[in-house]
């Protein structure tokens, strides 16, 4: 597991990623690690790593000094769109064209609402911000009208008086040919020089000019921001004696440096989901588990993740605020699913669960914040799972006279049920609906759910993985040694990485592999320029080469590794194409097929840190050693035992019933099941 | 056989609800499950990537327990399929294996391309449900490719007709039906390896649901089923009692049939909420069969239906055939929606979207502060072919919508899908790499909302040019709406402006398109698209000022000026 590279014998590794409600922590140094959460600041993000910072030193005696290294993930991408609390941006397109950011693509995701809500992002740039030049490149890359330099000065003065802050470029087929792009970008530059300028063929060069405009100008959006906080962020760092340079998180799946971040923002978008996928395949591969399939269950929904040999796979888009945006992420599926979903009956007498949620704010009735209707989280502290001393290491203490008067009034009572039936039932419908929603993940990628290890993580998917386990006839499940902060554990284990594509579009019929590679050899070029950038000296590096494919006739396509080094790499292109096709899809065809983008991604690994042993000071005192609980099948109390995970030792093993309590998180062994405590720290479960 | 319909009102408190609520999940999973297997393993392009294929589990009298379905066309399109099957084919007979197809829309089909696949779902003591896809085939034969001619006149033209007919006894398939089938249709190997594909689907139902059977037993099962479908029909009634009481109109008018290209056709609904949860629509006054192929057989006026009442009811209300109980329709004979063989069916797409928006704005009489006014509700399909001067062929395709209605608090939404279609326009980049076709210009049709309280959505204007690399010309055909009769506005709100098309030939001349055309274009030729915009809802002189303001800015009310 450790690598060639030094380990940080001396310093400590710290990863912080921040959440909707609590900010969770890492470090990992010369005496084990320590793990904490601490309340959020929306407001402002980075006093909450303050606040970690803070604690991290009193609580911990972990100085500033000694953090010789600092990964971040942080929502400031997201949330900026989220609030709407983006740059002032002007757009510049091809003239006709300079409603595509609004028209889109017309389909709409709500098929039977009465009242339409714009697909598009048209409020990042209203009408009146949306400039053209005359100027046209065609389906060759080839000039049919010449950038006309007065229309880029009629366009620049019409935004001066609009106040701009940020401007996206955004031209037919500049991924052909950028120089247009590139001359206009220059002239705002002379002429506008505080505007922060995002070029589509520098953010996201690749065919369909709506998808590569939309991402454009979310980077031109959220670029101020992005730049601000992480600026700030790194200034506060340092201020505070912390050596170690800052790391952010991409949605990919790597790091990136401060510098080259602020250069690409919009690939900032979403980095928890996928540091907790990075996270979870790291953990599996220490006990030599490749095949998983993840659930992080948080508050308002559960992220479900699949990792195959190790990898978790990427896909070309995802999901912000709303809007489909072209940017590479890990694939994470959100089910509206999790803690805070709301437990209500319907009109016609039917117990339902979600998709509504309390969130953090007032959260679950037992949160004693104001909540009246019921959750899981009620549920489960009916239940007996959850220790009412608190949540989070004692952040939120539960008050379970609020759990049991929320169900018994709302749900109990109503269908003439005890207040247990009535948990039990909202637990179970819950996990038929992740079991449904794990089923759909891998039967829909072309994967038998049974063939995976089951990986909870969040606060509360040990509560649920047995459960989902059994629907599914899931084997084993792996309960890694801190599920509650698995992602800033995985900012941990991310490699610095940077990726780097450029459309192709050719049919592999006619395409040579010296165009390929002279093609990738350009790609090579600009990563390793962000790579320079990253003080990545004499670690280990790695290179992988994709290519986009798809059938000639299709809109799709599926990224395959190319091994471009090899002399018959067209051919094992167009066989793994198919191959993977058919795992994907049911079918192959044999039909000729097009490369439509290729992509190169760099990386070099970090000195991977283990999260095996906890800290000498044990945060998790002794409270309870027994506690009736609930189990499914059954409303009667069973006497269980509560162990400490930290107390456990490496070989332990626990016959259900039991419940195994940890300050982020906690795990359930129902009867018929049995932990066992593996070397690294974390239990494999098993039906007994 | 148990009688579904008994009512059993009491044993609902005494059936466990987790029980029921989990079952439910796991229905719609599984429907879930075989539509992403028929969409992922069908090698039609109109599957693929128009998503024109549903997937429905139904109890064993017919009606539907579970849908997925990726487009409103296809709600409830399976109901008359499977009605008639088990009318054919008694489902006590039934055995393992047994496979049915249907595609006739005189025998409870849509139009041909769409083929219905029924199976029976087994436990171990018999049937339980029955398993049911319809998928949009690539070509069922007929007098052109793809089985859609826009000038047909019977639908012998239209391709193979098949009624309800057994294809696999027991899981061995009939070999004369198949060899008939192969011999009917242009990509006979596509064709049956699209119904295989249905086949699939429906055997995973089979397996996910005897899974269930046998963890719950028959007799559980059967009655969830039946308090599944009392709980949605309950639920609906309720919605529906909320409503007043009384009837309301709505009449609009289709262009014209694509033969008769000067008469339009009209599209009458009458809405009446009775005040006890029941919900009927006759479309008495509707035009009588048409000779072109815009005739729609009922299941389309049924998909319209449960679209608008599940549109106008409560969304969070599950998704099933207890929904459909409450609603009666009564289709004239021999008219537009109820025409008589052999008219042809094949476009009823855009009639089916008509039907649709009268009911909506009939049930706005109902409801005026949750319908907006009538939208575009245009899907402009276009198709050009030729060959390249290097002797490549190429085929290309464009679905352009217009704006969405106004409504009480909010503008339309510019240039969207609504109604029972959800298509995808084409990239101006993709087009131009697949065709030598140019796009000069592709913007918001600026002033083409209705005026109002809150505005109409706006259409969209597109302009195309043929370039010179092709052979000849090239064949071009549009099939547009809202033409000749724009959306109106609602509650005082003015109509959006019409639909315009037009061809600028090489040599300066310029032909107007009346709505629907087939003809040829030649290099240097341009074709501008304008679709329509939607009705406004509320009086102009209400709209405020900070809305006229920003829409001058932002270019909504006319061309931008510089």
């Amino acid at each position: 597991m450790t690598s060639g590279s030094p380990a940080p014998h001396h310093g400590w590794s710290v990863g912080i990623d921040i959440g909707g409600t609590f900010t969770d922590v890492i470090a990992i140094g010369p005496r084990g690690s320590v793990v904490l959460k601490v309340a959020s600041t929306p407001g402002n993000p980075s006093d909450a790593v303050a606040a970690a910072l803070t604690e991290l030193s009193t609580k911990h005696g972990i100085s500033p000094r000694d953090i010789t290294r600092f990964a971040h993930g942080t929502t400031v991408a997201t949330n900026a769109v989220i609030e709407r609390k983006g740059a002032r941006v002007g757009l510049i397109a091809t003239e006709g064209f300079r409603d595509i950011l609004e028209i889109g693509r017309q389909m709409r995701r709500q098929m039977y609402d009465l009242r339409l809500q714009p697909e598009t992002p048209g409020w990042l740039v209203p009408g009146e911000r949306r400039v053209e030049v005359r100027e046209r490149i065609d389906a060759h890359g080839a000039v049919v009208v010449p950038l006309d330099q007065a229309s880029i000065d009629a366009a620049i003065e019409k935004l001066r008086p609009l106040k701009v802050e940020a401007i996206a470029i955004s031209l037919l087929f500049s991924f052909l040919d950028p120089s247009h792009e590139q001359r206009i970008r220059a002239r705002v530059q002379e002429v506008l020089p505080c505007v922060e300028v995002s070029l589509s063929s520098e953010v996201d060069p690749a065919f369909r000019e709506y998808e590569r405009t939309v991402v454009t100008t979310f980077d031109a959006y959220i670029k101020p921001v992005v730049d601000r906080y992480l600026v700030n962020l790194a200034k506060g760092l340092a201020a505070s004696g912390v050596p170690a340079p800052l790391q952010v998180m991409q949605s990919r799946g790597g790091l990136a440096g401060v510098e080259t971040a602020r250069q690409r923002p919009v690939r900032l978008f979403l980095s928890g989901p996928a540091a907790g996928a990075i996270g979870s395949a790291a953990v599996g591969k220490v006990d030599g588990y490749e095949d998983l399939i993840t659930i992080d269950v948080g508050g308002t929904s559960s992220d479900i993740a699949l990792v195959e040999g190790g990898t978790v796979h990427a896909r070309p888009e995802t999901q912000i605020a709303g809007y489909a945006v072209r940017v590479p992420m890990l694939d994470v599926t959100t089910l509206g699913a999790g803690g805070g979903s709301i437990a209500w009956i319907d009109a016609g007498g039917g117990l339902r669960v979600g998709p509504h949620s309390a969130g953090s704010d007032p959260g679950p009735a037992c949160y004693g914040r104001g909540g009246r209707l019921p959750t899981v989280t009620d549920a489960s502290v009916v239940l007996g799972y959850l220790d009412t001393s608190g949540l989070a290491g004692g952040a939120v203490s539960l008050d379970p006279a609020l759990a049991h008067a929320s169900i018994e009034e709302t749900i109990a009572r109503p269908l003439g049920i005890d207040v247990v039936t009535a948990a039990l039932g909202i637990h179970r419908i819950t996990n038929g609906r992740m079991a449904d929603g794990v089923r759909l993940v891998s039967v829909n990628r072309g994967h038998d759910p049974r063939r995976f290890v089951l990986l909870p993580l969040g606060g509360a998917g040990g509560l649920h993985a047995t459960a989902v386990a059994d629907e599914l006839s899931i084997e084993r499940i792996l309960v890694p040694r801190y599920p509650g902060v698995l992602a800033a554990a995985g900012l941990l284990t991310a490699p610095i990485s940077h990726e780097v594509a450029g459309a192709f579009h050719a049919p592999m019929a006619s395409t040579k592999l010296s165009d390929v590679r002279r093609e990738v050899a350009v790609l090579d070029r600009r990563a390793d320029d962000l790579m320079r950038q990253e003080a990545v000296d004499g670690l280990p590096r790695h290179r992988k080469a994709f290519a986009d494919i798809g059938y000639v006739a299709q809109s799709h396509f599926i990224e395959v590794p190319l091994d471009d080094d090899k002399d018959d790499a067209l051919s094992r292109l167009y066989a793994d194409f198919e191959t993977k096709h058919t795992q994907l899809n049911g079918h192959k065809t044999g039909a000729p097929a097009k490369i439509v983008n290729l992509r190169v991604v760099h990386s070099a690994v970090l000195a991977e840190s283990r999260i095996d042993r906890p800290a000498t000071q044990a945060a998790e005192p002794v409270r309870e050693r027994v506690r009736d609980v609930r189990f499914a099948g059954s409303a009667a109390p069973v006497e269980t035992a509560i162990h400490q995970r930290s107390a456990l030792k490496s070989g332990d093993r626990i016959v259900g019933p039991a419940i195994i309590a940890q300050s982020d998180s906690t795990t359930l062994v129902p009867p018929m099941w049995s932990a066992r405590v593996l070397a690294s720290g974390a239990l494999l479960m098993e039906r007994t | 056989m148990m009688a579904i319909h008994a009512k059993t009102q009491s044993s609902q408190s005494t059936f466990d609800p987790v029980t029921l609520e989990v079952l439910r999940h796991r229905l719609d999973c599984i429907a879930e499950e075989m539509e992403t297997a028929l969409l992922k393993s069908s090698c039609s392009p109109i599957v693929k990537e128009g998503l024109d294929a549903s997937a429905s589990i139904f109890t064993l009298d017919g009606t539907t327990l579970a849908q997925a379905c990726a487009i409103p066309i296809h709600l409830g399109t399976l109901i008359p399929a499977v009605a008639e099957i088990i009318r054919v084919f008694p489902v006590a007979t039934m055995k393992p294996g047994d496979t049915y197809i249907l595609n006739d829309p005189y025998c409870g089909g849509t139009h041909l391309p769409d083929v219905a696949v029924v199976m029976p779902v087994l436990s171990r003591a018999g049937p339980v449900a029955l398993a049911a896809t319809m998928t949009h085939h690539q070509d069922v034969g007929g007098k052109s490719a793809g089985s859609v001619p826009t000038d047909s006149t019977e639908i012998f033209q239209e391709g193979i007709r098949l009624p309800a007919v057994q294809w696999a006894r027991e899981g061995v398939f009939d070999e004369t039906l198949t060899r008939i089938l192969r011999q009917n249709v242009r990509i006979p190997d596509i064709f049956i390896g699209d119904l295989n594909a249905q086949v699939a689907a429906c055997k995973i139902a089979g397996v996910r649901l005897r899974e269930t059977a046998d963890r719950l037993g028959d007799e559980t099962l059967l009655t969830a089923f039946r308090l599944l479908l009392d709980r949605s029909e309950a639920m609906t009634r309720a919605a529906l009692k909320l409503l007043p009481q009384g009837t309301w109109r709505h009449v609009d008018y289709l262009d014209n049939d694509g033969i008769d290209l000067d008469r339009r056709i009209r599209v009458e609904v009458a809405v009446t909420l009775p005040g006890d949860g029941t919900i009927s629509f006759d479309l008495t006054g509707t035009s009588g069969q048409v000779k072109g192929p815009v005739n729609c057989v009922p299941s389309g006026s049924l998909a319209a239906a449960c679209f608008a009442v599940r549109a106008i009811t409560d969304p969070m209300i599950p998704n099933n055939g207890g929904c459909f109980r409450p609603i009666s329709l009564r289709l004239p004979p021999a008219s537009l929606v109820d025409p008589q063989a052999p008219a042809p069916v094949n476009a009823r797409t855009a009639t089916i979207k008509r039907i649709t928006g009268c009911m909506l704005a009939a049930l706005a009489g109902a409801a005026p502060d949750r319908v907006p006014a009538p939208s575009a509700g245009q899907l402009l399909v276009m198709a050009f072919g030729g060959r390249r001067k290097g002797g490549e062929n190429f085929v290309t395709g464009e679905l352009l919508a217009g704006g969405s209605g106004a409504g009480n608090g909010f503008d339309g939404v510019d240039a969207i899908e609504t109604d029972a279609t959800n298509c995808m326009n084409l990239p101006a980049e993709a087009m131009e790499l697949e065709a030598p076709i140019r796009v000069n210009r592709w913007t918001l049709r600026a002033g083409s909302g209705g005026d109002g309280t809150w505005r109409g959505g706006l259409g969209q204007v597109k302009e195309y040019e043929i370039l010179d690399d092709i052979e000849g010309s090239l064949s071009f055909s549009h099939r547009g709406e809202r033409h000749f009769v724009p959306a109106v506005g609602a509650k005082g709100g003015a109509a959006g402006t019409a639909a315009r098309s037009w061809i600028m030939r090489r040599d300066g001349s310029s032909e107007t398109i009346p709505s629907k055309i087939v003809t040829q274009l030649s290099p240097g030729d341009k074709l501008v698209i304008e679709t329509a915009g939607a009705g406004g809802y509320g009086p102009p002189s209400a709209r405020s000022d900070d809305a006229r303001r920003a829409d001058k800015a932002n270019g909504k009310l006319g061309p931008n000026i510089d």
